[in-house]
């Protein structure tokens, strides 16, 4: 008989499973799929910002030899585009369409496909397109876009505003504060303007889709690296005109999502159709080029806030205005990311009064929308960056200011003026323990005596919130985001009894087929080589109704545990049984049912009793044979994680590059399930927010509307050599509401990386007055911005 | 239909002749010629480090190749590593370190940390940031790979063995 001690699996850096295959080389990943027949698609995009589409000559390529099919917009005659899903009071319907309808609005939107024998093929063939284009004034800069006379992207929309939304202060508990009252009060009023940056996932898979079309079946087999399978199916079927029961999702291997792989895109409609067409597999494979224009781009806005300061340090007010630059369409979130923002920015702090206005952009580039962290680290850049100059105008430490403003332990549930309830934390705790790992007073004295030696070093402090856990499908209907927020799980005891469970979340990357096997064992107190985990078929696992998957573990997990518990309650009626004992005598523990107080002589394993469950020759009257069950969970609330970061840099001054000394983490993500893989998602997470902080950019050209960075040598991910060691702490904090206690992590780690990093910059710099306002702070920037200071 | 060549490529330990077009990379026909899928492909363009291969004992970018350039060559791949149940030193690393994540770059990754530790049989971690400068990973930010190498090169130097 195993130990309780041995079937404890919470909290266990568990190997994970997913590595066997992927350190042999036998991933398999789309690229890597290819069913006999399978013809090659490649797509034509648009070379130019904003052009008029007056007529496509397709002849030359239909008739090379090889080609199969070229599809133009024509061809999309009765099929439908994919919704998107946040669509809030007063938004403008602005849906991505599969090919540009008559009028191409960004560099690299698609224009036509060609299906050939092979890629090559498909690619010479795209040379013989001949596309008549009329070249259009463009806007590519959001202020630009909102300017009278402004070239208008959609002219079915008026203008380039999508939407103005405004965060009046209304919380669960009414009107929240008085905006105007708190400026007219304030001994300070401290002003910022920012430009977070426009970059994203970039995965190094690109993306990829197989679609095969059964004719005489009538099903479509799509094969693809979506994070969300199930509503793609949903809205995949709703736009090709077929029954969604036609259509299975299946999804292999991802190399890295993050968000991007959230959405929708054309491709999924071009290759299903083409796949339609010719009756065989159709498969695409996006290059690195495209990946860079067409996948989606994440967190630009042009924010300006004003805070409202007593001068001891008291934040009385927030007021704000985000632009969102939304690109050329609205993608499958909308304006979701800013609406994110303008909902996170009082961040840790008892702000009382606040006002936010979000306004979606039109401009001629690749679509903004989902992208690691929706928002979140925006709202972080913009508030830690006015904590650190209320801080310097106040001549109060910045750490002491944070401090003075932060919601207290005791003053859960929260209910923010940004709508948001915080179900739990602590701040301060958070905030103490980061200072004390990074020595703070110490490095503060350091600073001093460095700066005399020409060393130009500077502390830089973000803390953060992370609303995770989407969501209550209720406060999401509310919120107007069309879908749902839960999460279901089948577990399935075998009659041998070992378990299979089922989830519709997509595994990419970040060990949830571990980290749910764990769970699994922990509550049926059984060995975790005795549980399976199917994940990616859409013919087998439940409908998921978000799957943010970096986020939503805490979600799925419950959903793993409340199976369970139905099942054990089963097992519990059926050995009592067979024990011939009260149900109510009998009870489930260390994998075996057993009769209270005679656990050695009246005892059956798990096994015994799943045996006995498929014989079915004694099921108890109102229950059915065999032994499965199925948990769709809604979670009763967010869960809010939180914590602190510290970054310590030098700057040179002579060059504005930007050397690592320390980087702390203190993150507060409720119980941990496996904290080797927590570290890594926070590494990842870290490594996200420190690329869009130091060098990732999509930099259009204003002359041109072109995007200036579409290969990896112009487009700069953070290299080995970009990146310093992270030293991470914990705090848990169990969310009190969710079972288990867990709260979402897979993102907060980029939540407070590029105020950090700014902060720190800024702090280095103080002496010239260097503000670091704007993302990345490329080497060049920061010269330059040292330059202007005289430095 | 273009012409083709043939060529042979020595991958892994066997020859295996194939019919590729000259304009075909190595990346590719590796891929797709000798369906070893285990060579991945991020860019294209020589910035990732996914298609990593070592070609007569050197570490190179299959993608930047073409296959006819390959004709008669030494070639490893990620499936030449370890053996069966036999895992390579540096395979077995990246998997107790937490040294991957999507595993896409995996491959590409510990070909390039064998060939680091075969140079450089006790590397620091920052002689590891440096030499393997030129393979990237989106997941993980690289700490956790650093501590995988170092791992391996101090079982590697033990066993005294490298690829």
């Amino acid at each position: 008989m195993t130990t309780t001690q041995e079937t404890r699996w919470i909290g266990v850096s568990a190997p994970r499973r997913e590595d066997a295959p992927l350190i042999r080389g036998r991933g398999r990943y789309i690229a890597d799929i290819e069913p006999a027949g399978t013809v090659h698609m490649a797509i034509l995009r648009s070379p130019y910002a904003h052009a008029r589409i007056n007529g496509i000559d397709t002849a030359a390529a239909e008739a090379l030899d090889g080609v199969h099919c070229v599809l133009t917009a024509a061809d999309l005659e009765g099929i439908g585009d994919f919704p998107t899903i946040w669509r809030l009071p007063g938004q403008k319907e602005s849906n991505t369409p599969a090919l540009a309808p008559g009028k191409a609005r960004y560099v690299g939107e698609p224009v036509a496909a060609v299906v050939a024998d092979s890629r090559y093929m498909a690619e010479d063939a795209l040379d013989l397109l001949d596309v008549d284009y009329e070249i259009l004034d463009h806007v590519v800069d959001v202020e630009a876009a909102l300017a009278d006379g402004a070239p208008v992207i959609n002219e079915d929309l008026g203008d380039n505003t999508i939407i103005e939304y405004t965060f009046p202060g209304i919380n669960a508990l009414g009107v929240a504060g008085d905006i105007e009252g708190a400026f007219e009060e304030a001994d300070e009023i401290v002003s910022g303007r920012f430009k977070v940056g426009r970059y994203s996932g970039v995965a190094l898979e690109t993306r990829g889709l197989v679609a095969d079309w059964d004719d005489l079946r009538q099903t479509l087999t799509l094969h693809s690296g979506s994070q969300v399978a199930s509503l793609l199916r949903t809205e995949l079927a709703a736009a090709l005109g077929i029954p969604e029961t036609s259509v299975r999702i299946l999804t292999p291997n991802i190399g890295g999502a993050f968000g991007n792989q959230w959405d929708r895109y054309p491709e999924d409609i071009l290759v299903s159709l083409a796949s339609m067409k010719l009756g065989r597999p159709v498969k695409w494979i996006e290059d690195r080029r495209e990946a860079l224009q067409a996948t989606v781009h994440g967190r630009e806005q042009l924010q300006e806030w004003q805070l409202a300061a007593s001068s001891d340090g008291t934040v009385l007010g927030l007021k704000g205005r985000v632009l969102s630059d939304q690109g050329a369409h609205l993608h499958s979130v909308g304006i979701g990311p800013a609406w994110v923002t303008g909902a996170a920015a009082v961040n840790q702090y008892k702000i009382a009064n606040y006002h936010c206005d979000v306004v979606g952009v039109a401009t001629n580039k690749t679509p903004n929308s989902t992208f690691r962290g929706f928002g979140g680290p925006e709202a972080m850049f913009g508030i830690e960056r006015m904590m650190d100059k209320t801080a310097r105008r106040l001549g109060i430490d910045p750490a002491e200011l944070r401090r003075r403003n932060m919601i207290q332990a005791d003053e859960f549930p929260y209910f923010s003026p940004g709508g948001a309830v915080y179900d739990s934390g602590n701040y301060p705790a958070a905030l103490a323990k980061a200072l004390e790992a990074v020595e703070y007073d110490k490095v503060r004295e350091e600073q001093q005596s460095l700066r005399d030696q020409g060393v130009y070093r500077g502390i830089g402090i973000a803390s953060y919130i992370h609303v995770s856990g989407f969501g209550p499908s209720a406060i999401l209907g509310i919120l107007d985001y069309y879908t749902g927020g839960y999460e279901g799980s089948t577990v399935k005891i075998d009659p041998h009894g070992r378990a299979t469970l089922y989830t519709g979340m997509i595994p990419m990357g970040q060990g949830t087929e571990t980290t749910l096997a764990q769970v699994a064992a922990d509550h049926l107190e059984i060995d975790i080589a005795n549980v399976r985990v199917v994940w990616g078929d859409t013919d087998q696992t439940p409908y998921t109704g978000f799957g943010s998957a970096g986020s939503r573990s805490n979600v799925a997990a419950v959903a793993v545990i409340k199976a369970i518990e139905q099942i054990k309650a089963k097992a519990v009626r059926i050995g009592a049984g067979l024990l011939e004992a009260d149900p109510d005598d009998v009870a489930y523990a260390d994998g075996r049912i057993s009769v209270k107080g005679a656990e050695e002589m009246r005892s059956l394993t798990l096994a015994d009793v799943a045996q006995q469950a498929y014989w079915a020759h004694k099921i108890p009257e109102g229950d059915q044979p065999t032994l499965e069950a199925t948990y769709v969970y809604d979670p009763a609330n967010f869960t809010t994680a939180c914590g602190t970061h510290v970054a310590v840099v030098d700057v040179d001054i002579d060059t504005g590059k930007i050397d690592w000394v320390k980087y702390v983490v203190v993150d507060d993500a409720g119980t941990i399930i496996n904290p080797l893989l927590v570290e890594g998602q926070i590494h990842g997470a870290l490594s996200n927010g420190l690329g869009g902080a130091m060098l990732e950019e999509f930099v259009y050209d204003e002359e041109t509307g072109q995007l200036l960075s579409s290969t990896l040598m112009d487009y700069l991910v953070p290299s080995f050599t970009d990146l310093p060691d992270f030293e991470i702490h914990h705090l848990v904090t169990p969310s009190p509401h969710t079972e288990g206690g867990f709260k979402g992590m897979g993102e907060a780690g980029c939540f407070p990386a590029a105020p950090a990093l700014a902060n720190a910059v800024a702090d280095a710099l103080s002496h010239l007055g260097v503000e670091v306002d704007q993302t990345p702070v490329t080497p060049s920037r920061l010269w330059s911005l040292i330059d202007q200071a005289g430095g | 239909m273009a012409e083709t060549m043939s060529v042979v490529l020595n991958v892994n330990g066997s020859g295996r002749a194939v019919s590729v077009e000259p304009r075909k990379t190595l990346a590719d026909a590796i891929r797709e010629d000798l369906g070893l899928t285990g060579t991945h492909l991020g860019c294209e363009h020589g910035v990732c480090g996914a298609c990593t291969i070592l070609l007569d004992g050197e570490v190179v970018r299959s993608c930047l190749l073409l296959a006819v350039q390959a004709d008669g060559a030494e070639i490893t791949t990620i499936e030449g590593i370890g053996a069966g149940d036999d895992l390579h030193p540096m395979q077995q690393a990246f998997s107790e370190y937490h040294g991957l994540q999507c595993g896409f770059c995996t491959p590409g990754m510990i070909l390039a940390g064998i060939d680091v530790v075969s140079r450089n049989p006790d590397p620091t971690p920052q002689e590891i940031r440096e030499e393997m400068g030129g393979n990237i990973c989106r997941c993980t930010g690289y700490q956790k790979i650093v501590e995988s190498v170092q791992a391996a090169a101090a079982v590697m130097s033990t066993e005294g063995g490298s690829a």
